[in-house]
């Protein structure tokens, strides 16, 4: 059983509700009907209730599976939003709620802050730049948190690391050039996230070109720094370097290189980029070289789950992240 | 509102969501160099624009504002 399959098999048992708001999209719908049906989700559709509903029935599916909410029902619109304002932290009041809820990407994600629903599951219509704005609005970021990232679980044919053939690796698709707080804010979220997802205990390398001061220079010094304010936030996580690569996931070179304690060093399943020229790259010669399949990215660093799938992907792609995306937020509940 | 009080008033939402006193920020602040916030802290101004003042203003045509004097602008723009 690979990884996907594993992931499929833990969401059945703990189905989560899934907002859809782009489902007039027939791969959207699709995949959404499909999850639902085979009892994965419980598939919400936020949009149009009459034209979802019709669209649904012109394609053949069988409406029990879905819930429709219609963003015209102002009844259930004032009830989620009398109950968002009232929660606190949050940015958004009545009037501007309102008017942004006509947009269902914006509906969806108030009915998730209210627990209405359990991730919002959008990016086949919509930008990535409107998915991360519309959640950074509405679900906000997770205290101490500083930056929205990404992780990718890459799959790697004959590796055989501390988690067999799977890594974490992250941020390798959304924050830039992050300076050392936001380094530290990816290190801590992709730990919860893969904890939340594969119930792994994260063991967190942060690399560079550096192991343990063997180089030196400001491009060790953002990586070095962001440890530091990691390990200040988060005494709780194995986050440690710096390591290069090799002596953050090959027993022997970590034996050679890291000559201190380190729960991490040699055996890591997260490994953290110092930024995105560095994970584009590596994850290219990790598809590339090391013939795997990376799921992702992942969006973290909300305060619950927010997913943002490709717009070119196929409906196969978009039911494995529905389903991660599921399995993350069922995670988050324990 | 006169264009006064929406600098006085855009001040003000901009020291709240920077986490700056209000003397510190002036129309020349720049967003940049002397504010240094993530988009974390613009989307937060975005917010509080959308709630004070009823101007719904997108994060890219904020996010291009250098100073707060161009923020204003394009505030001004939106009412």
């Amino acid at each position: 059983m690979n990884i996907l399959d594993e992931l499929f098999a833990k969401a059945k048992e703990d189905p989560q509700k899934v907002a859809f708001p782009e489902a007039t999209n027939e791969k959207m719908m699709q995949a959404a009907y499909e999850t639902g049906r085979d009892g994965y989700i419980v598939p919400v559709l936020v949009g149009d209730g009459p034209a979802l509903k019709a669209l649904a029935e012109e394609r053949g599916y069988d409406p029990a599976v879905f819930t429709i909410v219609d963003v015209a029902d102002e009844q259930y619109r004032d009830e989620v939003i009398a109950k968002y304002v009232a929660l606190p932290d949050t940015r958004l009041k009545e009037k501007a709620l309102a008017r942004r809820m006509q947009d269902p990407l914006y509906y969806a994600m108030v009915m998730q802050k209210v627990g209405e629903a359990d991730v919002t599951f959008a990016g086949i219509d919509n930008t990535t730049g409107d998915v991360l704005l519309a959640g950074q609005m509405i679900i906000g970021l997770k205290p101490g948190i500083s930056t929205i990232s990404s992780i990718g679980l890459c799959d790697i044919p004959g590796w055989n690391g501390s988690e067999g053939t799977l890594l974490a690796v992250g941020d390798s698709a959304v924050c830039t050039n992050p300076n050392a707080e936001q380094l530290a804010s990816i290190a801590i979220s992709a730990c919860d996230t893969v904890h939340e997802l594969l119930g792994w205990e994260p063991r967190c390398a942060m690399v560079c070109y550096s192991t343990l001061g063997s180089g030196a220079g400001e491009l060790i010094d953002k990586v070095t720094e962001a440890l530091k304010i990691a390990n200040e936030l988060r005494p709780d996580l194995a986050i440690d370097g710096e390591f290069q690569l090799d002596a953050a996931i090959v027993p022997a070179v970590a034996a050679k290189k890291v000559k201190r304690e380190s729960k991490v060093a040699g055996r890591a399943n997260v490994v953290i980029w110092p930024d995105l020229n560095v994970g584009n790259v590596a994850v290219k010669l990790i598809q590339q070289f090391g013939h795997a399949d990376a799921y992702g990215p992942m969006l973290q660093g909300f305060n619950s789950i927010v997913c943002d799938c490709s717009r070119g992907a196929p409906v196969s792609e978009i039911k494995g992240n529905v389903v991660i995306s599921a399995v993350r937020a069922a995670g988050q509940k324990k | 509102m006169d264009r006064k009080e929406l600098e006085a008033k855009i001040i003000e939402l901009v020291a709240i969501s920077y986490g700056k006193d209000e003397g510190e920020v002036t129309l020349e602040t720049s967003f940049k160099n002397d504010l240094q916030g993530a988009s974390v802290q613009m989307v937060a101004l975005v917010s509080e624009i959308e709630n004070e003042l009823d101007a719904m203003i997108a994060l890219q045509d904020a996010s291009v504002c250098e100073t707060v004097k161009d923020l204003v602008d394009a505030v001004e723009a939106e009412m």
